[in-house]
């Protein structure tokens, strides 16, 4: 434990504070914009888990999304059953009779929570532990991930009567919890959403400065020098790699109740490399910063679309590419060098010198 | 047995086009380290300009293959000059960046020509079949297979009896070594980018016949062109052509077996097994990176 | 060390607070009532893959409101569109919906292409009880008590089609269509009608969404030899089917492939070549002859382009938009809720350029189904034209469910 975790601590109370009670305020509590920032901060779970693989381990999850995916469709299964009396309507349709024994379970709640979690963990894990055993490192993962991301939304389309297919499950209840039904509209709601990102938040800073954190950093530096140091290397990039398909799981499941479907389109390669740009625009090196990158570029998304509908897209490209060429280390990166030069004014010179023309254009940018 | 020489051939056709779009991809990749995700949107550039030609100058597909080759070639050189030059040091970043170029390219090609599927005439010249006893073979996929295999012979020879292609393997060995010699890193950098992007090219103006001509029509490529690299080796050239081969026809064979849905979902299979046990491809080439 | 860390967190932080400026947060920019204006919203994709189609169906209702402003509005008041893009994808879809249904309060969305945006909208729009004009063929099954459904369900395209098909060219069928829900149910409804005609499936394959490389498919065709090719494929898969058939020289004489998805906008971009001699089935084609086509085509013409083509979804995008302002017309001005628009619309006739329609109370349209056969110029020709408007039986596969003015009932 370092003072930077008590920094990080201080970070993450005042970040909690902003969306528990500035963003709320600000947004005079109207259920359409609180639903709409709800969906930022579930998907803002899904860019801080990735930034634990990626940036803490260096370990480059593309298929992200299909533990997002498993997480959302765990949940759709229980709202589903929720909703229709006996046989979910769709299966009716693909001449499926009798309810699959896999959807059997997603009747009780608990087992629901608990399988949004474990069932995303448990997958990547599997994946982990074929990768990393075999010392699969670098763009190899990268490349595993997305083929597999690939194959299991392929896999999900087709099994249609058990999926729904392309069309994703649709027509879900509201989910009840013991005198609670939750209303996606609600503040309720939007509260519960922000509880879950600063708790998985607080996870995660408190793994990033734990001894763990550190020797997933040592193995992202150099894997083999910390294997000399005696240490399992594929234990702990597995280890890092289930608890962040877990957090994207339980991201999935958020994501389901603010838009009340679950679509193969969540497990995507264009949605799963949305979220490697969300954590790179936030910084990888931070989940703090990951996931405000998210509410950023989900919000500039929005706000863009809303203003230019015609080329918010092409907007959008040119801000991720710029975004790479001179924020390397994204928003993080940023704050991260301007603080260093503002307090080491004398090491400015030399500083400068050293640094590419990239990052002095930026930093310039930040000044002015 | 007819079905299964048919399907032979359907797998060495696919193989003729993965190949073509694979080949800039594995040249970018393997000698610059580039992940270059806007890939598929040279493809599409290059079918929108064959597109463009035809319609507005009457140039068919095959006359217009050189000027495709040298418009895609330019777009690839710019953007290598303005965007990668500066991430040679960061390969995991160039994914995002080219990420964000494919769509910049894509989005362009919408607002400018309009986001409706054109129509390319294929060369008339190719048109009809070839039959030999049961097996029945477009002239035109018979083209592109030895089109493609032209190709690659042709690439083989600019990376191995050109000084442009000494040069580039000098770089690849030894980056720093190879300016002391007064190699121009960059340059050759510059330029192989062109060149593989100009193949990118190449490939979509040849594949628009036989598929639509949309802006997103290179998004799914990509992925596939990716597969076939990697399992190939690193900057191999032959381990691209067998990659291409081998998950053509895999393909192809598999979608009689099964169906074409779950014979995707086995070949993606078949190549997450091969990375693992063979992560440097089936033609590993000896470098120093 | 220390201080730089520290200042990393508060940096953090400090982007929180700048990005809670209230112009980046609350995104009521152009919204609420100008006026005295009826605001409707448009949600069709102008980006990403499905943009091919939903940008015409786009064009084709803001025309249609455009005419209506310019001939006064309804009740003196003027239609406001407001336009959003989904860019292809059902999550953008469903937050799209909301923007327009909940922020803007528009009375009516029309919106739409594939069913699964068309599912990502539903929850909205049932739970906010707007109104969502939804001008595709679909495969039925549906019974929404909050969407107007425009276009074809599956007795409407097939009960004509499959009699005519078994009686003219034979009973084998190849079914070959995308891997979703459509072409599934299509080809359940088309089962059901050929075990009644005595036909029988030869075989029925699915190609994934966006599938580009039909070799195997035509290897099969060619070697199963099927009287009828039953096609469901969409989009650019069926215009890279489509070339790839021609190039592989099979013959439309021998095996016409009759499809129930493919329109003008796909055979411009397969190529008059490569279509002609094949079927499709639909309501409208650009080629039907009658004095609202005339005007339709020759305005969507002059607006958009010579070169453009209008297809048997922009048809009921367009006339949509005019069912809507005849239902407006039924309401008192100082009344309109979606609701009240819904229960207007009901029972409404209308000149569209397919012919007389008809709004059925389970909110689907009573249709004019025909069949046509693509020429090498790229129009159709019009074969066979139902002698009496269809109406739509969107469970008409499933004995026993009916969708009524009550909703889905069950017997």
């Amino acid at each position: 434990m370092t003072s930077k975790f008590h920094y990080d601590l201080i970070a993450l109370v005042i970040f909690a504070i902003v969306i528990a009670f500035g963003v709320p305020a600000l947004m005079n509590y109207d259920g359409f914009e609180l639903n709409t920032f709800a969906r930022y901060l579930a998907l803002a779970i899904a860019s801080m888990a990735l930034a634990l693989s990626w940036g803490t381990a260096g370990l480059l999850n593309l298929g992200q999304a299909a533990t997002f995916g498993m997480g959302s469709y765990a949940m759709a299964m229980h709202l589903k059953l929720r909703a229709s009396d006996g046989l979910p309507d769709f299966m009716g349709w693909n001449n499926v009779s009798e309810l699959p024994l896999i959807w059997v379970p997603f009747e009780s709640l608990a087992f629901t929570l608990l399988a949004g979690l474990l069932i995303p963990a448990f997958i990547g894990g599997l994946t982990a532990v074929f990768m990393f055993r075999a010392r699969i490192a670098g763009v190899f993962v990268a490349i595993i991930t997305l083929a597999f991301l690939v194959a299991f939304q392929l896999l999900v389309i087709n099994q249609q009567g058990m999926t729904g297919g392309q069309n994703g499950l649709t027509g879900l209840a509201q989910l009840s919890l013991p005198g609670w039904t939750v209303d996606p509209y609600s503040t309720g709601f939007y509260y519960l959403v922000a509880g879950c990102l600063t708790v998985a938040l607080a996870i995660g800073v408190y793994l990033t400065h734990s001894k763990f954190g550190l020797i997933l950093r040592a193995i992202r530096e150099d894997a083999d020098r910390t294997r000399f140091f005696g240490y399992n290397v594929a234990t702990y990039q597995t280890a890092i790699f289930c608890l962040s398909a877990a957090l994207a799981g339980w991201a999935g499941m958020l994501y389901t109740m603010v838009l009340e479907f679950a679509s193969p389109t969540y497990m995507g390669v264009s949605f799963s490399l949305a979220i490697v740009i969300w954590c790179a625009v936030g910084g990888r090196e931070s989940v703090i910063a990951a996931a405000l990158g998210a509410i950023i570029v989900n919000m500039l998304e929005g706000r863009l679309s809303d203003v230019f509908v015609e080329g918010w897209h092409l907007m959008l490209g040119v801000i991720f590419v710029l975004v790479v060429m001179f924020m390397p280390r994204g928003i993080y990166g940023v704050i991260t060098e301007t603080a260093k030069r503002l307090h080491h004014p004398k090491r400015r010179h030399r500083k400068t010198d050293l640094q590419s023309s990239s990052t002095k254009q930026l930093e310039t940018g930040q000044e002015s | 047995m007819d079905v299964i020489s048919n399907q032979l051939f359907a797998g060495l056709s696919m193989a003729s086009i993965l190949l073509m779009i694979a080949l800039g991809l594995a040249i970018i990749y393997g000698a610059m380290g580039v992940i270059n995700l806007a890939h598929g949107e040279f493809v599409m550039l290059g079918a929108y300009t064959t597109w463009a030609l035809q319609t507005y100058a009457g140039i068919g597909i095959l006359l217009a293959l050189p000027i495709v080759f040298i418009v895609v070639a330019a777009v690839g050189w710019i953007i290598e000059k303005v965007v990668v030059q500066n991430l040679y040091h960061r390969p995991l970043d160039t994914i995002l960046a080219t990420w964000g170029i494919g769509i910049i390219l894509q989005q362009a090609v919408r607002l400018g020509i309009g986001a409706e599927s054109r129509f390319v005439k294929g060369p008339e010249l190719l048109s009809g079949n070839t039959q030999i006893g049961p097996l029945i073979m477009s002239n035109y996929r018979i083209f592109l297979i030895f089109f493609s295999v032209a190709v690659l012979y042709g690439t083989w020879l600019l990376m191995t009896r050109t000084e442009f292609g000494m040069k580039l393997r000098a770089i690849i060995q030894n980056r720093g070594i190879s300016e002391c010699y007064g190699i121009e890193a960059k340059r050759i950098y510059s330029l192989t980018f062109a060149y593989g992007a100009g193949l990118a090219g190449i490939a979509g103006a040849l594949i628009t016949p036989l598929f639509s001509t949309i802006p997103t029509m290179g998004t799914g490529l990509v992925v596939d062109a990716f597969l076939v690299v990697i399992v190939g080796g690193l900057g191999s050239l032959i381990g691209a052509a067998s990659a291409a081969v081998l998950i053509g026809e895999a393909t192809a064979l598999f979608s009689i077996v099964i169906n074409d849905t779950l014979g995707r979902i086995a070949v993606l299979a078949g190549i997450i097994v091969l990375i693992r046990f063979r992560p440097r491809g089936l033609f590993p080439t000896e470098t120093r990176r | 060390m220390k201080r730089r860390d520290f200042l990393g967190g508060v940096g953090a932080v400090g982007t929180a607070s700048v990005l809670s400026a209230p112009s980046l947060l609350t995104t009521a920019g152009r919204a609420m009532a100008q006026g005295n204006d009826i605001p409707v919203g448009l949600l069709f994709s102008l980006t990403g893959a499905v943009a091919v189609v939903e940008s015409t169906l786009h064009n084709a209702a803001l025309m249609a409101i455009e005419e209506i402003n310019a001939a006064g509005g309804v009740h003196g008041r003027k239609l406001r569109p407001i336009i959003e893009d989904p860019a292809s994808d059902p999550a953008t879809y469903a937050d799209r919906a909301r923007r327009l249904m909940i922020r803007d309060k528009c009375v009516s969305v029309f919106g739409s292409y594939t069913s699964s945006s068309r599912q990502a909208v539903l929850p909205v729009t049932e739970q906010r009880k707007n109104l969502y004009w939804y001008p595709t063929l679909y495969e039925g099954r549906e019974c929404s008590r909050n969407v107007m459904y425009g276009g074809a369900v599956p007795n409407q395209q097939q009960d004509v089609l499959v009699p005519w098909l078994v009686e003219n060219f034979g009973p084998r069928f190849f079914m070959i269509g995308n891997n979703y829900v459509y072409p599934k149910e299509e080809n359940n409804y088309c089962k059901s009608l050929l075990s009644e005609l005595g036909g029988e499936v030869v075989s029925e394959e699915y190609v994934p969404m966006g599938h580009s490389d039909f070799s195997s498919v035509i290897n099969r065709i060619r070697s199963e030899k099927p009287d009828v090719i039953f096609a469901t494929v969409v989009g650019d898969s069926d215009v890279a089917f489509a070339r790839q058939y021609h190039a592989a020289e099979l013959d439309p004489e021998k095996m016409p492939v009759f499809s129930l998805t493919r329109s003008e906008v796909e055979v411009k971009a397969i190529g008059g070549e490569a279509a002609a001699g094949h079927f499709s089935s639909a309501p409208y084609f650009m080629g039907h002859k009658s004095p609202e086509n005339e005007k339709f085509v020759e305005a969507y013409k002059s607006r958009y382009g010579g070169d453009q083509v209008t297809h048997f979804v922009s048809e009921a995008a367009y006339f949509q938009v005019y069912q809507f302002k005849a239902a407006l017309e039924k309401l008192d001005p100082a009344n309109i809720t979606p609701e009240a628009i819904r229960d207007a619309a009901v029972g409404l006739k209308l000149k569209a350029p397919q012919g007389e329609i008809l709004i059925d109370e389970n909110l689907h349209t009573h249709l004019w189904p025909k069949i046509g056969q693509w020429q090498s110029n790229g129009q159709a020709e019009v074969l066979i034209q139902s002698e009496e408007r269809v109406a739509p039986k969107p469970y008409a596969a499933y004995e026993g469910q009916t969708c009524t003015g009550e909703g889905l009932v069950k017997a």
